[in-house]
Formats: C-alpha cells, sequence, structure tokens
C-alpha cells in the first residue's frame, strides 16, 4: 500500500494520524464546494471542524465514510486509501464509523430501543439477550434509561440526538462523527451534550471523534484540535487554546459571532 | 394592438423581422422539448435503476421475509375494506346499467357472462390497481420521501445497509405479491355484488345467470387479468418507492413525491393496460 505521502502523526496534538484529507476537491455541478482540503485528524482525540453553514462540513464527513467520492486527491481511513477502493470496500470502511445526525435520523417507524439495536441486529450475530444487554447499557449511558420503548416523535430533540449517539456507539466504532450535535439545543441542553461528547471520550481511549460545528463556544471546551473551514479549505487549525488567544481576524470575528469582519453575509 | 409590455419597452426599435421571431419561436420549442426530453429519459433511467435493483435485490442477502410480510399485511390487508366496497358496487352499478341496456333487445341472460367478463379481464385489475395506487402508493412515497429528507435513507448507507435491499426491495415485492390477491378478491365480490342486483332487484333467472357466467368467462380471462395485476402491483411498487427514494426539497417535496407517485402511476397503469390487452388477445 502507498502510503509514502501520508503524514503520520497530527502537527497539533502529536498524536499519530488516524484520518488523512490530502488536497481533496468536490464539487456539485458547477458548485465548487471543497477547494484543496487538507487535514489531518489525531487518532484517540477529540477534533472539531468549524466554519459557517453551507461551507461543506457534512460534505467533508461524507466523503470520510465513502458516501461521497473526491473529484481530485485522497483520503486514508487508518491505514486504508479510499479513493481507489470499491462500493463493497467502502461499505466494509463505512462499518468502523458511527455517525449521529443533525437531525439524529432515527427511524421513525421504530422505538429507541429498536433503533439502537438496528445496526447490531443488521450486522452482527448475537443472541437477543446479547442485543438487549448491549442496548440497555448504552440506553443508560446517555441518560435515556425509561424511554427505551418511546417512538422517535414522542422524544425531544436532546433525546433523539442521545439516542442517535448511543445508535452510533452501538457496535464499539474506531471512529465517531458528530453532525452538529448542538444544533437547535437550547445552551442548557448544548452543556449537557458538550458534556456527553466528552463523557463519551473519556469513556473510550481509542474512540477518535470528529465533531462538526458552527458554534464555536459549544466546542471550545470538548475539543482538543480545532480546524476551522472557510471556502473549502482549512484556513486555521490548532488548539482550542491558539484559537481563544488568536487575534486573526476571521477568528475574532467567528468567536464573537460578529457582522464585522473578513467574512461577509 | 396591444400595449408592449414596460419591460419590452426598451427592443421595440431593436425587434427582430417576424421570420427570424418565428425560427427563434421555434427553436425555443424545440429546446424545451428536447430539455423536457432529457429530463424525462434521466428520470426513466433513474427508475430503471430501482426498478432493477429492487428485482436484482430479491435472490441477494438478507432475504428481508419479515420486512416484506409487513408490506404486504400494508398494502394487503389494510386496503381489503375500500377493495371490498368498491368491488361490490362496480359489480352492482355494472348489473343495473348492462341490464337496462340488454333489455332493450330481450337479452337480460347475457347480463352475469358480460359482467364477469368485464370484471376479471380489465376492471378487476384496473381498479384494484388504480386503488392501491392511491392508497399504498401513496403512503409509500410519502414515507420513502419523509425519510429521504430526514437522513434516514442516509443514515442507513452510513450504517452500510443497502436501502434499496431494505425499503424498496420489500415493498415492490409486496406489491407483487399483493396485487393479483386483491384482484381475485376483487373479482369474487364484484360477481356477487352482480349476482345480489341481478336476481334479488333485477329478478333475473338464476340458472341463466350463472350459466352464461360459466360460459362465457374462461380461466384465460381470469389469468389475464392476473398478469394484469403483476405488472400494476410492479409498477406502483417502483414507481412509489422511486418518487419517495429521490425527493428533494423538505415537505414541501414530500408532498409533490406523493403526488406524482399517484399521478405516474395510474397513468402508467392504464397505459399498460392497454397495450397488455392488444399484446393478450
Ligand atoms: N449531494 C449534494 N448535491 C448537490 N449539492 C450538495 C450536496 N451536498 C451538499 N451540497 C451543497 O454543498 C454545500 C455545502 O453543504 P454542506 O456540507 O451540507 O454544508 P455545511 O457546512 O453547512 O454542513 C451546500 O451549498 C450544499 O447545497
Ligand atoms: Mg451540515
Amino acid at each position: 500500500m502507498s502510503t509514502g505521502e501520508r503524514p503520520d502523526v497530527d502537527p497539533v496534538t502529536g498524536h499519530p494520524a488516524a484520518i488523512v484529507y490530502q488536497d481533496v476537491w468536490k464539487a456539485f455541478g458547477p458548485h465548487q464546494i471543497l477547494r484543496g482540503l487538507d487535514l489531518v485528524v489525531p487518532r484517540g482525540r477529540v477534533t472539531v471542524i468549524i466554519g459557517r453553514s453551507g461551507t461543506g462540513k457534512s460534505v467533508t464527513i461524507k466523503h470520510v465514510m465513502g458516501l461521497l467520492r473526491p473529484d481530485k486527491g485522497r483520503i486514508w481511513v487508518g491505514d486504508d486509501e479510499l479513493t481507489a477502493m470499491s462500493d463493497r470496500e467502502l461499505r466494509r470502511v463505512r462499518l468502523r464509523f458511527g455517525i449521529v445526525f443533525q437531525q439524529a435520523a432515527l427511524f421513525d417507524s421504530m422505538d429507541v430501543f429498536d433503533n439502537i439495536a438496528f445496526p447490531l441486529r443488521e450486522h452482527e450475530r448475537l443472541k437477543e439477550a446479547q442485543v438487549r444487554e448491549r442496548v440497555m447499557a448504552l440506553i443508560a449511558q446517555v441518560g435515556l434509561r425509561g424511554s427505551e420503548r418511546k417512538v422517535p416523535s414522542e422524544l425531544s430533540g436532546g433525546m433523539r440526538k442521545r439516542a442517535g449517539l448511543a445508535r452510533a456507539l452501538v457496535r464499539s466504532p474506531e471512529f465517531l462523527l458528530y453532525d452538529e450535535p448542538t444544533t437547535g439545543l437550547d445552551p442548557i441542553l448544548t452543556a449537557a451534550m458538550d458534556k456527553l461528547i466528552a463523557d463519551t471520550d473519556a469513556a473510550h481511549p481509542d474512540l477518535t471523534s470528529l465533531v462538526i460545528s458552527h458554534d464555536m463556544h459549544a466546542v471550545l471546551s470538548i475539543a482538543h484540535k480545532i480546524v476551522m473551514l472557510n471556502e473549502g479549505v482549512v484556513v486555521h487549525e490548532g488548539t482550542p487554546d491558539y484559537f481563544t488567544s488568536s487575534d486573526d481576524p476571521l477568528i475574532r470575528q467567528f468567536l464573537a459571532g460578529s457582522l464585522d469582519g473578513p467574512m461577509k453575509v | 394592438m396591444s400595449p408592449p409590455a414596460p419591460d419590452s419597452a426598451s427592443d421595440t426599435e431593436a425587434r427582430p423581422i417576424l421570420p427570424v421571431r418565428v425560427v427563434e419561436a421555434a427553436g425555443r420549442f424545440v429546446l424545451g422539448w428536447v430539455g423536457g426530453l432529457r429530463g424525462a429519459v434521466e428520470e426513466v433511467g433513474r427508475a430503471g435503476v430501482v426498478a432493477f435493483w429492487g428485482v436484482a435485490n430479491v435472490f441477494l442477502p438478507p432475504l428481508r421475509v419479515r420486512l416484506t410480510i409487513q408490506q404486504m399485511e400494508f398494502i394487503g390487508v389494510q386496503s381489503l375494506p375500500i377493495i371490498l366496497l368498491t368491488s361490490a358496487f362496480t359489480g352492482a352499478v355494472f348489473t343495473l346499467q348492462s341490464h337496462r341496456a340488454f333489455a332493450m333487445f330481450g337479452a337480460q341472460a347475457m347480463v352475469g357472462g358480460t359482467v364477469g367478463v368485464a370484471l376479471t379481464r380489465e376492471l378487476g385489475p384496473t381498479l384494484t390497481g388504480l386503488l392501491v395506487a392511491g392508497r399504498a402508493g401513496s403512503a409509500i412515497a410519502a414515507e420513502l420521501g419523509t425519510m429521504r429528507v430526514t437522513e434516514q435513507i442516509d443514515a442507513l448507507d452510513a450504517m452500510a445497509v443497502d436501502p434499496l435491499n431494505y425499503l424498496v426491495k420489500p415493498r415492490v415485492l409486496a406489491a407483487v405479491l399483493v396485487m393479483p390477491m386483491l384482484t381475485a378478491i376483487f373479482d369474487f365480490v364484484g360477481i356477487v355484488g352482480s349476482y345480489v342486483i341481478g336476481i334479488y332487484l333485477m329478478h333475473l333467472s338464476r340458472p341463466e345467470f350463472l350459466v352464461r357466467l360459466g360460459d362465457w368467462v374462461d380461466w384465460d380471462d381470469i389469468y389475464s387479468g392476473l398478469l394484469k395485476a403483476v405488472v400494476f402491483g410492479f409498477i406502483v411498487g417502483v414507481v412509489s418507492c422511486y418518487k419517495g427514494f429521490y425527493t428533494t426539497g423538505g415537505a414541501r417535496g414530500v408532498g409533490q413525491a406523493t403526488t406524482s407517485a399517484v399521478v405516474v402511476s395510474s397513468v402508467a397503469i392504464l397505459v399498460s393496460n392497454f397495450f397488455i390487452a392488444w399484446a393478450i388477445p
């Protein structure tokens, strides 16, 4: 396997590289979304991609799961390079991921228990008792005890995201992706979700987390590394301290949520 | 002459001569058609992919037996009340009207046979198909459309579960399996409705009614009706799944997908009905 040019270590955290994007380009018709994205996601840490709505954050994580293919550039997951893979091989890569969707994307024909059990029942041959044990443990971990027989329409937004997190975790994935986990939650639920992400990270030391957000404040406390995306390229990357102490006008504008600055509406 | 529209005021002096405008208009017309045609071809292509994978997936694991049975319950069992009601009244009204017509020639005895042939060959499969399109097809398109716009289909993909296998196959298969059963029920209940009206209301002769029915309705009529039902089931399944699966544009898109699933399946049923009737004399 040709991993010659692939960086082995993340320069920001010093941790080994788990996911690498190298000069990734992607357009939808005339709209160029990614314009040579370079990104290293460190193993066992929490990395946050931050950027305005519509800059291509969701597109970025869809690439790493093989749901989209780049027009140009290379992407590694561990030692596997995705670019050359067949659909069947990509499907196998997907099994190493868990993803928490922006609106949770729970199946509304199933209750919470069956939603969380779904990946187990699809991909692992377990006895129903084992499924039950795994699912109930996760339900307790995300704080949904007593709600296992509720259907998604009976849950609040915060509870849905918790159920989505439990479903993403149920097969003990290597990588966990969160698409805007706190968007649409009130400040208290945002803090609760942040704590859940941090706790999940602490409980699974080998888990590599990648969080997408447009809310800088919500991620400062959970991130080990922050990557700022603008117009399809990485414009800044560093530790949370780097971002809070920076006087770069783009970062200041983003932190302040201000209309004045290099970014225009 | 009508006054010029405000925004065309500036091009009055530069207005091209009539033949040029005619050619332009013709060009636009042709281009519009070509564009529309290309859209239609693309759409048929994507529907073809759904149809192909819906079929090819039948033998690919996992088989999805439980989901298929659930869908058969939904498309079949839950359609029963409306099928029973519609078929009984269709048989009844058809008997009423044909009795009036035949009575003019003193040919009342032909009512049973006429109704039987019309029901088994045409009305049974076609009306069942239209009812299933309206009731189950719309629900399938709305369900899959909602799953698309709320990222549930993306979630299946992300969890390495093939959505065509998980969502489309059971629905297409169930529609194909259930339609002939519903059609057979439609035929039977329609004939019973005809019998009740014919014998008890029109006072037709019971033996004449039954003998003509038995003489005129061949197994061929019934088979061709059931074959149509299979085709119609496939049409409703594929069209509704396709419309739902490729929904875009939020709640509004789901509404459009639902409407268009019913319209397209209904038209496809009626058109294909003609060609099947043509091909099988
Ligand atoms: N499958 C797709 N087809 C066409 N355009 C897309 C697709 N996915 C995303 N886009 C477009 O790409 C841009 C970035 O989208 P996205 O990554 O979802 O933004 P965000 O950073 O808010 O997550 C948007 O303009 C969106 O319309
Ligand atoms: Mg997004």
